[in-house]
């Protein structure tokens, strides 16, 4: 009993004694180093093979870091730490590293088999290269997909092949954009509402898997809602929108798709229905 | 040879009366092929765990059998959660606060109906999103993580840009010259809207207020039992340790990167600013997480239910922490009408490991911790944690005093340890770098320690407590009357308000 007293009482004293090179690796190093793999810097074997015996050039990398490595995100400065502290760092990376073997990273996306991401069709919000930061990204089918973007309210593009991989962005923090896996074959330059058009995007329902989004657009409510042209490359787009007016919606021509709609008039890039016919219609793009 | 069987012993006696002697910790199967990192938890009306995967799946584990249902899909990030009592789920993803909702009573959701996302996104991975957490008059309150320096913006943004700032749009956006203009866009930016700010949200999501600023990476918030609403946020800059927040209408809390969007701001680029004028405006934290000692990187608060853990901890607030392999109980004090706490660690030198990113009680009164690292260290998967009942040394209550502090304990003490407690004090540099050491460190003269009648309050006399100073009360070296030690041996209380 008595020694243990003693042994307390040492570890209360506050001596300045030699700064503890483990005490200062866990306030300031392990957020982001790991001793077998990497996680968001290299891991202390990786350390200890780039600076084993050459301390000062680890003082000198803490002290003012560069970017080495391109998909990596930039180290701050450890200059507070001090020489003295950055030397007793390395000393103890060198000592817990010393005989350990790096885990193997795995290559690719170990959760790429997962139910979720093999369902078809499906809704993913990720962030999606060519659009802005709250877009969708939708599988229609096997050959299908589309980015449309919650932000803007509107269709960005659509590609057929494959889906996305998102794995950039989940093996992260968000730091890389998902990718497109396949071929964009129709991009939309502008909202059909117009350009400048205020809108508020209300969320979406899902039915069968396939989105029905809902938003304002001015003062009209819209619904639109896709689905996959069936044996083929493209896809149909319903529209419900409520007005009083006739609408007049943007509809450039474009190269490499098709479009015919099932009520309304279509041409010269001007789309215009009657009201009555703007509260339930299709487009069919076909795609090449 | 002596010294190694004292050690032994040493080692073995802890052993003995560690968190493993009164509480269990079972790892979760998660569901088959899917990323298990927990983004968000809430416990069903029906008792199931809500959890929110990483990619973006919501799921419902049946505590019974250990059993997964898929709920939703294809959610970004989410990072909070609240359980409505109708059963539909609102979630806090980066994009926008929203409702999931199973309108055809098949037990998934097939509306995910837009709350709230009247907020800007830069396209930088750091602007993390947070929330709800919900008042008495069903006001939802969010938190919005600023963008950090380690990217740029995205090109496209949703949004206004603030001009406010050294850097213009084209040079935020472009990756060619970020090498360059990142020194000077601020170590975390917030050039879009509401970034760094607590918003408050009516409860039917129409109307908003901006509530707080100065958030950094606040990846915690709700309201403990006494109708506080508490937010974390993360060391970094202008964050010398994590801190603690009592977050008040209208206050600013120290990250002056939010400042840009205060209506009619015109003090130009807070970064610039005199630190001073900073500091004089900003609410001293409610508590500091001491930096590689209690916690790098706190999450969530939670409150410990009235049945499920020891009685004495009921209504007390416990917040998860990533990279120390604990959990950290709020003890609550006022003095003058300021909240202050003593944190301390929970769960240390157990099996829960690191990573502990969200945590919720079920209605059997276990805590399920579930974990994530999103590429930082962190862990993966749910931990259930059960109490088995059995009593333990634990500090229950704390009191400022003028010269000292009053400590309540779960159990009688062993009078002849009470002169083993130690209080040692500092203080922290506000500044723009990252992080600051400790300041001012002293060791404080042990006046006296008495113990009450019941044995259960020690009194300790030290001297006049300093404000905005975090002081340390080692209290590793208590026995029970019973000859058991504390679990949770170390209160890092900070002395906003000294009482006199």
């Amino acid at each position: 009993m008595k020694q243990i007293s003693l042994t307390f009482a040492a570890a209360f004293s506050v001596a300045a004694a030699a700064p503890d090179g483990k005490q200062l690796f866990t306030t300031n190093c392990s957020a982001c180093h790991m001793l077998d793999q990497m996680v968001v810097g290299p891991s202390l074997v990786e350390m200890r093979s780039l600076y084993n015996g050459k301390p000062d050039d680890f003082v000198n990398w803490s002290i003012a870091p560069q970017k080495k490595r391109p998909s990596v995100i930039d180290m701050p400065s450890m200059v507070h730490v001090g020489e003295e502290g950055l030397r007793a760092i390395y000393a103890h990376v060198m000592q817990v590293s010393k005989g350990v073997t790096a885990k193997k990273q795995e290559k690719g996306d170990p959760y790429a088999a997962a139910p979720t991401h093999l369902a078809r069709p499906q809704v993913m919000r990720i962030f999606m290269p060519d659009a802005g930061p709250a877009s969708i990204a939708v599988a229609l089918d096997d050959i299908n997909s589309l980015c449309w973007d919650a932000g803007a309210c509107r269709l960005r593009y659509a590609w057929t092949g494959g889906f996305i991989d998102g794995f950039p962005y989940w093996q992260g923090n968000g730091s890389s954009l998902a990718k497109v896996l396949g071929t964009v074959k129709y991009t939309e330059q502008a909202s059909p509402f117009g350009k400048d058009a205020a809108v508020k995007f209300l969320g979406y329902k899902v039915k069968g898997g396939l989105p029905v989004f809902r938003y304002k657009a001015g003062e009209k409510m819209v619904t639109e809602s896709y689905s996959p042209v069936s044996g083929g490359m493209g896809f149909v787009r319903s529209f419900s929108v409520v007005t009083t007016a006739p609408l007049v919606l943007d509809f450039p021509d474009q190269s490499g798709v098709s479009v015919t709609a099932d009520k309304g008039k279509l041409a010269g890039g001007k789309f215009t229905l009657t009201p009555a016919e703007a509260a339930a219609f299709t487009l069919t793009y076909s795609l090449k | 040879m002596k010294t190694t069987a004292f050690l032994a012993w040493i080692t073995l006696s802890a052993a003995a009366f560690g968190w493993t002697e009164h509480f269990t910790f079972e790892n979760i199967a998660t569901p088959p092929g899917m990323d298990p990192q927990v983004g968000a938890m809430d416990c069903m009306p029906d008792g199931r765990i809500a959890v929110a995967f990483h990619r973006g799946e919501v799921m419902f584990l049946n505590p019974t059998d250990n059993s997964w249902k898929l709920f939703a899909t294809g959610l970004q990030e989410p990072l909070g959660m609240l359980v409505e009592a109708d059963g539909s789920v609102l979630v806090m993803q980066r994009a926008e606060l929203t409702r999931l909702k199973d309108t055809d009573g098949d037990g998934s959701a097939d509306e995910y109906e837009t709350v709230f996302d009247d907020f800007g996104m830069s396209g930088n991975y750091h602007e993390f999103a947070y929330g709800p957490a919900r008042d008495t008059e069903g006001n939802l309150f969010i938190v919005l993580g600023v963008a950090s320096n380690g990217a740029p913006m995205a090109p496209e943004i949703r949004g206004e840009f603030s001009e406010i700032g050294q850097v213009d749009f084209k040079g935020m956006i472009t990756r060619e010259t970020w090498g360059k203009n990142k020194n000077t866009a601020g170590r975390m930016y917030a050039r879009v809207k509401w970034r760094g700010w607590v918003l408050k949200i009516s409860p039917d999501g129409k109307k908003m207020e901006p509530y707080a600023s100065g958030f950094r990476s606040p990846n915690g918030i709700g309201f403990d039992a006494k109708g506080r609403l508490l937010i974390t946020d993360n060391q970094g800059d202008w964050r010398p340790t994590s801190p603690l927040y009592d977050v008040r209408r209208g206050g600013f809390y120290g990250h002056p990167a939010s400042l840009v969007w205060k209506e009619g701001w015109n003090g130009g680029d807070p970064r610039l600013m005199d630190v001073g004028k900073l500091d004089a405006m900003q609410v001293p934290a409610a508590g500091f997480f001491p930096q590689g000692e209690l916690a790098n990187s706190p999450t969530w608060p939670v409150i410990i239910p009235a049945k499920g853990f020891p009685e004495g901890m009921a209504g007390q607030t416990v917040i998860g922490e990533m990279n120390q392999p604990n959990l950290v109980r709020v003890l609550d004090d006022e003095v003058g009408g300021v909240f202050q706490t003593a944190l301390i660690p929970m769960f240390d030198g157990s099996p829960l490991g690191i990573g502990n990113n969200r945590m919720v009680f079920g209605n059997d009164g276990a805590m399920y911790v579930g974990k994530t690292a999103l590429s930082w260290a962190g862990g993966k998967g749910i931990t259930r944690i059960k109490w088995n009942g059995k009593e333990f040394l634990s500090l229950e209550k704390i009191k400022a005093l003028p010269k000292g502090f009053a400590l309540r304990f779960s159990q009688p003490l062993d009078s002849s340890t009470i002169k083993t407690l130690a209080v040692k004090r500092h203080t922290y540099q506000y500044h723009q770098a990252y992080g600051a050491p400790k300041k001012n460190e002293e060791l404080l003269v042990v006046a006296g320690a008495t113990l009450s009648e019941d044995g259960m309050t020690i009194t300790l006399d030290v001297e006049a407590l300093a404000e905005r100073y975090l002081h340390l009360i080692d209290m590793t070296g208590l026995l029970s009357k019973k000859g058991e030690k504390i679990l949770g041996s170390k209160a890092w209380y900070h002395v906003v308000k000294a009482p006199k």
